[in-house]
């Protein structure tokens, strides 16, 4: 087969072009936090140890309800659906001790959140990070 | 009675019921134990396995909540949680950790905790990562939940067990009962009762006919009739050998001999009723006489000999039988035979008959073994042991006579056998008188007595009793009235002088008596030494006969006979000559005596007859017709040299029997007149010629010469001889050679030995002569020179006579 190259990489732009851009962990650009392993991020996101690596308290935020970056990002962090996850809170709320991430409204908000709340960590379409931010994890799949 | 043996009797009741409970009880305790062990301990762990099984089904349920609070490390949760785990009766503590951190403990109340293997752990991994461990869970079981189900089940098994049981031991033992214990106490009592003798036997038990009961009950029938069997033939034969006791018993007493038991010693244990009976001691004396006694006091005549016959059957081993001699209470004697046998364990046992008649019968037998019956004399036999005693004895010198009467033949022959009996009763009779009492007069045969004269050691002594005994016998016998006149001759040997054992004397008295009657008898002779030693000659010279005639030393002379009137040579006479080894040439005279008293001239005779013949055929052969003349003894005629012996030999050799010419002697006609004359007819008829040799030596009777068929006469020499003298020889010559003529016969002349003889006989007209003049006797192979000499002799007489004329 003898197709142009060209018309290959169109085809490829084309096929993940409708897919939601992969999400990213970032920080505040101010902070000091610079990189984060997946372990860590699941910790801090899923209630487990809610601290950075240099011990200072770590603040998630979720975006909001039925967004796909939500969705991806828990589908390429742990690998569960929405549904696990939220079943995963209802048990832990029951006891009141481990509170899930913070909840907004919109996406912006999760921006602002980030950006305004010490120690605050979030996740964010790749398309969405500026210069604010700091991506301290991708999750390339 | 003791424990233990409280304790036996309990393990081995009587009676097969109570001790097949036990068994079965026994072993239903074992089984029953055994299958409760199991069933515990099968119960046991079923019951653990579903205790765990509940435990993980639980654990199942509650772990993703776990997994929750062990993530978020939510004390609260996971206390929640274990709570809620406590409400299952099965759990009795549980405790949550979560990274080296217990959240949650709980345990039911008033339990002791402790975590044993029972316990269920279990890692629990993080929500989000499988692989990751972010806490624990144990959860400790309840113990006594478990136990409490384990004892039910076994408590419901052994209910089971147990019941089940007891119907089997129930049945087991009805059973027994049915089929096994009563049947065989109602065997048991029948058999109490049963009389197998009188035909009684075991019923087989009902339904038992095809089991082991009936079997044994068959069994026991079976045992019963061969236990019956048995003891009916033992009572027969116990019966069969009292009635073999008796019999023996009764063969024993009623026994016409005597048996007895001895030791080895000889002491008498047992006897018959015929035992003492034999001994001639009274039957009532008899126990007291014998108990106790030994052999040797029996009245035995010889009690030492008695004595150590028991001792010698013991030594020997075997059955002995001895002849003894018992004295009885009157005196009279009896013998006994007594046979004694050992019979083992040093006993004897022994068997005495009664043998006086036998031993009168030997006696007698004896007797008349010694004894002529005719006369009452003692026999030959008697009077060897007379001899014989005689000389054992020692007792000195005696004489032996043998008398043989003269001619007794005669009377017998003459007068018949009764007349002959009474001749020797009055011999018998006449010579008892002539001897003393002492001495023995026996019959030896016929005619012949011999004497023994008790201690006669004189030659003189003896030959005058002979002379005595002589005389007495010359005296005539009455025979019928009419006297009988004989002669005896004795022959005389003395003891020791002559000889010195039986044998020899016998001889030795023959040789005398012989020499006494070659001398004419009616006279007595002694014997001496030349007797014995012409005998002895006799007997070599026989032997060597005998010798001669097996190797064939004999040969036929031949002495020509010549015919004067045709002047030739006629023929021959065959004279036999025995060539000795030693001796040389022996004449016949010398040899023939003896060949015709001991019968040897039958096969002497045989053996010229055949020479005879080949010479006759050799001269045939040579185309010579000579006649052979050859001399046959009386003692041939008739049957030593048959007519049929004759004819065969001139067959065999191919001879025409008219030139074989028989010479006999008138003796011949001193015999058996008879026969001789039948021979003489048949040979004759067969066409052999006949010489009467001797003629007119003998008792001639000129009648003979009528009755028999004789075609020549030979005139002996002795006549020839005397020619000579122109004598009273000359007279008989011419006589005999007349008479020849008148009866038609030839006449050979014998013995002619000078040419006046020859001329005389020719004078006389004697045709044949035979003598010295012309040939000796010569030998076959000299024959045919003799012949020629003879031939020239007659040709020079002729000549002679020519120029005579």
């Amino acid at each position: 087969m003898r197709a142009p190259l060209p018309l290959l990489l169109g085809l490829l732009v084309f096929a993940t072009a409708p897919a939601v851009a992969d999400p990213v962990v970032v920080v505040s650009a101010r902070g000091d936090v610079q990189r984060l392993d997946r372990e860590d991020v699941v910790n801090i996101f899923l209630g487990r140890y809610r601290r950075f690596p240099d011990g200072s308290t770590a603040r998630p935020v979720d975006q909001p309800e039925f967004s796909p970056t939500k969705a991806a990002f828990y589908r390429k962090l742990v690998n569960k659906d929405l549904n696990e996850i939220n079943a995963y809170w209802a048990r832990l709320v029951f006891s009141g001790k481990t509170p899930p991430p913070a909840r907004v409204a919109s996406a912006e908000e999760v921006a602002t959140f980030i950006l305004a709340t010490p120690g605050g960590i979030g996740y964010l379409a790749r398309d969405q990070v500026d210069a604010r931010f700091r991506i301290v994890l991708e999750l390339p799949r | 009675m003791n424990a233990a043996g409280r304790v036996g009797d309990l393990l081995h009741p009587r009676g097969l019921l109570p001790r097949s409970t036990v068994v079965i009880l026994l072993a239903w305790m074992l089984a029953g134990l055994a299958a409760v062990l199991y069933v515990a301990h099968a119960t046991q762990q079923r019951a653990h396995a579903a205790a765990q099984t509940r435990l993980n089904e639980l654990l199942d349920t509650v772990e993703s909540t776990v997994q929750v609070a062990c993530f978020a490390k939510d004390a609260t949760l996971a206390g929640e949680l274990a709570q809620g785990l406590l409400n299952s009766s099965d759990v009795l503590a549980v405790a949550i950790s979560a990274d080296r951190g217990v959240l949650a403990r709980a345990a039911r109340a008033g339990a002791p905790v402790a975590a044993d293997a029972t316990a269920i752990r279990r890692d629990i991994r993080s929500p989000f990562d499988a692989g990751k461990v972010v806490g624990d869970i144990v959860l400790i079981p309840d113990p006594w939940v478990l136990q409490t189900r384990v004892v039910e089940e076994i408590r419901f098994a052994v209910l089971q067990l147990s019941w089940q049981l007891a119907m089997v031991a129930f049945a087991v033992a009805v059973v027994m009962l049915l089929f096994v214990v009563r049947p065989i106490k109602a065997m048991s009592d029948r058999l109490h009762r049963m009389d197998p003798a009188a035909g009684d036997r075991l019923p087989i038990p009902g339904r038992h006919a095809d089991t082991e009961i009936g079997q044994l009950a068959g069994d026991i029938n079976e045992l019963a009739d061969r236990l019956v069997t048995a003891l009916a033939a033992e009572r027969e034969l116990r019966i069969q050998r009292e009635i073999d006791e008796r019999k023996y018993h009764a063969l024993f007493d009623n026994a016409e001999s005597g048996i007895f038991l001895i030791d080895d010693q000889g002491a008498l244990l047992s006897w018959n009723r015929a035992f003492p009976r034999l001994f001639g001691l009274a039957p009532e004396h008899a126990e007291e006489t014998l108990r106790d006694a030994r052999l040797e006091a029996l009245p035995w005549l010889h009690p030492a000999r008695a004595a150590g016959f028991p001792a010698s059957v013991a030594e020997a081993g075997a059955p002995l039988a001895r002849d003894f001699a018992v004295r009885l209470a009157g005196g009279a004697e009896r013998w006994l035979n007594v046979a004694i046998n050992p019979v083992g364990d040093k006993l004897l046992q022994g068997v005495v008959h009664d043998v006086s008649h036998l031993k009168e019968a030997e006696a007698r037998a004896r007797r008349q073994m010694v004894t002529d019956t005719l006369t009452g004399l003692a026999n030959r036999a008697g009077l060897e042991e007379r001899m014989r005693v005689l000389m054992h004895a020692g007792a000195g010198a005696f004489a032996l006579l043998l008398v043989d009467l003269d001619q007794f033949k005669r009377v017998n022959e003459g007068m018949g056998l009764p007349a002959g009996d009474e001749v020797l009763k009055a011999t018998t009779a006449r010579l008892s008188n002539c001897v003393k009492r002492d001495d023995t007069v026996a019959r030896l045969s016929a005619d012949r007595f011999g004497v023994i004269l008790d201690r006669v050691a004189d030659a003189g002594a003896a030959e005058s009793i002979a002379t005595r005994i002589l005389t007495e016998l010359r005296h005539p016998y009455f025979i019928d009235g009419a006297p009988l006149h004989l002669r005896a001759s004795i022959g005389i040997t003395l003891y020791p002088r002559d000889g010195g054992d039986l044998p020899t004397l016998l001889r030795q008295a023959e040789l005398a008596m012989d020499s006494a009657k070659a001398t004419g008898g009616d006279a007595c002779a002694r014997f001496d030494t030349h007797l014995a030693e012409a005998a002895e000659r006799r007997r070599r010279l026989e032997r060597d006969l005998r010798d001669a005639i097996r190797e064939r030393r004999f040969e036929l002379f031949y002495q020509p006979i010549i015919d004067l009137r045709d002047n030739r040579l006629a023929g021959a006479e065959a004279l036999i000559r025995w060539c000795h080894p030693e001796r040389g040439l022996v004449p016949p005279d010398e040899f023939i005596p003896l060949a015709e008293k001991t019968g040897l001239i039958v096969d002497i005779g045989l053996l010229a007859l055949d020479a005879a013949c080949q010479q006759l055929s050799a001269w045939n052969r040579a185309g010579l017709s000579h006649s052979l003349s050859l001399n046959v003894s009386g003692c041939q005629i008739p049957d030593g040299l048959t007519p049929e012996q004759l004819l065969a030999a001139c067959h065999r050799h191919g001879v025409p029997p008219g030139r074989l010419a028989l010479e006999i002697t008138e003796g011949v006609m001193l015999r058996d007149v008879e026969k001789s004359l039948r021979w003489l007819r048949t040979v004759h008829d067969m066409g052999f010629r006949v010489y009467l040799d001797d003629f007119g030596t003998g008792y001639s009777s000129l009648s003979y010469l009528r009755l028999f068929p004789v075609d020549t006469l030979k005139v002996d020499k002795s006549f020839v001889r005397d020619l000579r003298a122109d004598g009273h020889g000359h007279t008989l010559a011419a006589a005999i050679i007349a008479m020849g003529d008148s009866l038609g016969l030839d006449v050979v002349a014998e013995g002619v030995e000078s040419s006046a003889q020859l001329n005389a006989l020719r004078d006389l007209g004697c045709r044949y002569v035979q003598g010295f003049l012309f040939s000796r006797p010569v030998p076959a192979g000299d024959f045919a020179a003799a012949a020629t000499r003879v031939e020239c002799y007659l040709a020079e007489q002729a000549r002679a006579q020519a120029g005579l004329f």
